[in-house]
């Protein structure tokens, strides 16, 4: 279970205030206007933040002695998801270390399939569209070991069809790896991916 | 974002700038005399002691102005005129012309200038190359180019929407001027005449060679002099304290106003006003006047290829490149690998927002460009003599120097690049919870041209080093620069100008590699 309790993050003119619990392997959604602070939850949970008080625990133990890369936690950002130096494939298995196994190989061939990028995995970052970029990204995020997946936005650079598709993607991949997944979003029709809807701001 | 932290990875980083420092810390213990020796505050009341200042302010006072008198015109022609013959070849002969080796500038004014000087029946009876002139002369043809890419790049820092506004409301070219243009280089001006004061302040090869005698020495030469010709190292330490105190004080004065940037890549300009035929001439007859000034002293080094004398031996000369290339390798394969291990804990620092311990680790990791190479010299001939043998150890002293001296230029070339990827990257390499292996490959790749670059300027500045390879040279082993010194001090021109063709052919072939592995970078 993931419990963000009493959570505060205050800078000088603004201060966010967190309390929620979350099942493991729900899915949230989290909307709510710009500034209400959905970003700044995601990078608190994966480190990049530190709350001023409360505590963040996952399964029982407290997140915040643990640095970025120690935490449990896999992420896709708004932007700056590909190294640009590199070629798709190479960014897909880029720290994944011993785990790159035959197995997850063949995982990741499928999903690049169901997310229609089967063809793009020897080309450069810089050569796709930037729908293109999010669906690699968004394949390498759900398909790393961590059990806790934040999306901040996955969907916003892609076509309505292509949007369904990738999110019923997400959906499956997260049910069938038992992943919980905070997932940030401004469309309406996303809620329906999730277990749960939260509204921050309100 | 206040979640990245070290780990181990800090530690050599960490040794790294140590080391660094104890190179400074080690001459500035023998220049306080903690080895017998000690500054004699009597040289500071001897009338010879406020002649060679005043004569090293007033040089380098009049190569900044002239510099930048004669710089500012060039600048703009460039950028008014983006269509110039020959531009992008000017712009590298600009970045040659700064960090050419000076002695082979000087060879080749003295074979255009000198007392039997191609030019020199033109410039009258009364003409003489050595002295005030010829170190101004050789001043300006050193740093005018710094000038113009400097000063050039500032004006592309013109958004291209002042130039449309001002030419919407159909202003005059004084008036466009004075709004658009001189607002953006002004504050630049007085940089760049501080930095180019700075590096003239501290010349020593061009003093050494076109200068000399009561009338026309400067601190740094008056400090080799003490050293070499009198071992008078009470006095040497004397004036080494002057020549840093106002070497440094500039420096840091000019550190805090911003540094020159003279390297990065061109960008914007595209809406920059088409000058008419009269504007257009000047711009063209400026450009090709500089072309001929930077081009003419290294031109008359090449007909000596056809009248190469028969008693001419090749072996010193090899023998020369082979230990200027030798040292100047051993000086910026580390001075490189250094420069990337200091700025790692300056990233972290960045990004952990600790801007104030970012600053710190930033004036450690370039705080030798404050200290002129003849003051660090001194520090560490006079820690040394007593301790080391300076004939043994010469070469690993030259090495040592001359890594510290150009290890922050290095520094200055990896920085942008590195801060850009871990303004992109940070999260995402923090993220995806990296091995350093994997995260070693990602970095260097990403690189690629800027740590080429970097290491072709460490090589390049090595090469040309005099004032280290003065103090702790020796006879049996020299450089390429030192031996033209050599042949141009015993008048053997012929082979001065075929020793500097030489330096002046392996220098070419690393601005090549520099300008186009910044390009790729």
């Amino acid at each position: 279970m993931l419990e963000v309790s009493q959570v505060r993050i205050a800078r000088e003119d603004w201060a966010l205030d967190y309390d929620f619990q979350l099942e493991s392997g729900a899915i949230l959604t989290l909307q709510g206007r710009s500034g209400a602070g959905k970003t700044t939850l995601l990078m608190l949970l994966a480190g990049f933040e530190t709350p001023d008080r409360g505590d963040i625990r996952w399964q029982g133990r407290s997140l915040l002695p643990l640095a970025v890369a120690q935490r449990p936690v896999s992420m896709l950002f708004q932007d700056h998801n590909l190294f640009e130096h590199v070629s798709v494939w190479r960014n897909l298995g880029l720290g994944m270390g011993r785990q790159r196994t035959a197995a997850w190989e063949q995982a990741l061939r499928d999903g690049a399939e169901a997310l229609g990028i089967e063809t793009l995995l020897a080309r450069m970052p810089a050569t796709l569209s930037g729908g293109q970029r999010q669906r690699v990204a968004l394949l390498r995020t759900l398909l790393r070991p961590e059990p806790l997946v934040l999306l901040d936005e996955p969907f916003a650079e892609l076509d309505p069809q292509t949007h369904a598709l990738a999110g019923q993607w997400v959906r499956d991949t997260a049910r069938a790896a038992g992943k919980t997944v905070l997932l940030v979003t401004h469309h309406a029709q996303d809620v329906a991916l999730g277990d749960r809807n939260q509204v921050l701001g309100d | 974002m206040h979640g990245y932290r070290g780990g181990t990875g800090q530690i050599p980083a960490l040794a790294g700038l140590t080391g660094l420092v104890l190179i400074t810390g080690v001459a500035f213990y023998g220049l306080i005399g903690f080895s017998g020796q000690v500054a004699d505050p009597a040289t500071l009341r001897d009338p010879y002691f406020y002649g060679i200042l005043w004569f090293s302010l007033k040089q380098a006072a009049l190569s900044a102005g002239l510099a930048v008198l004669f710089g500012y015109p060039v600048a703009r022609a460039l950028y008014y005129l983006p269509g110039l013959w020959f531009r992008r070849a000017f712009l590298a002969l600009c970045l040659l012309c700064f960090v050419l080796p000076t002695l082979v500038l000087i060879t080749g004014l003295v074979l255009l200038l000198g007392h039997s000087g191609r030019l020199s029946p033109l410039l009258g009876p009364d003409w003489n190359l050595y002295g005030l002139q010829g170190i101004l002369l050789a001043h300006v043809f050193l740093n005018l180019p710094f000038v113009v890419r400097a000063l050039y790049l500032q004006l592309l820092q013109i958004p291209d929407t002042a130039w449309r506004l001002a030419l919407l409301l159909k202003l005059p070219a004084l008036t466009r001027w004075q709004l658009v243009e001189w607002p953006m280089v002004r504050g630049r001006l007085l940089v760049l005449a501080g930095f180019v004061f700075v590096l003239c302040f501290n010349s020593f090869a061009v003093v050494l060679a076109l200068g000399g005698g009561p009338q026309a020495t400067t601190l740094e030469l008056a400090i080799y002099q003490a050293l070499k010709y009198d071992f008078n190292l009470p006095e040497a330490l004397t004036l080494a304290w002057v020549q840093f105190t106002i070497a440094g004080t500039l420096f840091a004065l000019l550190g805090r106003l911003g540094g020159g940037s003279w390297l990065v890549l061109e960008q914007g300009g595209s809406q920059v006003p088409v000058p008419g035929r009269w504007g257009g001439l000047w711009h063209g007859g400026v450009y090709l006047l500089c072309a001929l000034f930077l081009l003419l002293p290294l031109l008359v080094l090449l007909p000596v290829l056809a009248h190469i004398p028969a008693s001419l031996r090749l072996l010193p000369l090899l023998q020369a490149l082979w230990n200027s290339l030798l040292l100047a390798l051993a000086c910026a394969v580390p001075a490189t690998l250094l420069a990337w291990l200091v700025l790692w804990p300056q990233r972290l620092a960045q990004l952990q927002g600790r801007h104030r311990r970012r600053q710190l680790l930033e004036w450690l990791s370039t705080h030798a460009l404050t200290a002129p190479a003849m003051v660090l010299s001194v520090g560490w001939y006079v820690f040394a003599l007593p301790r080391l043998r300076l004939e043994h150890w010469g070469p690993v002293l030259v090495v040592l120097l001359n890594l510290a001296l150009t290890l922050p230029f290095a520094v200055q070339q990896l920085r942008p690049r590195l801060l850009q990827f871990d303004a992109q990257y940070a999260p995402l390499c923090a993220g995806l919870k990296l091995a350093w292996q994997e995260r070693l490959t990602l970095e260097w790749r990403w690189l690629g041209g800027s740590l080429r670059a970097a290491f072709a300027l460490a090589l390049l500045l090595a090469m040309g080093d005099v004032a280290v390879f003065a103090l702790f040279g020796d006879k049996d082993w020299t450089t390429l620069p030192w031996l033209i010194y050599r042949y141009a001090s015993t008048y053997r021109m012929q082979e001065a100008a075929l020793a500097s063709l030489l330096l002046l052919g392996v220098c070419g072939l690393l601005v090549w590699v520099l300008d186009r592995e910044r390009a790729h970078a």
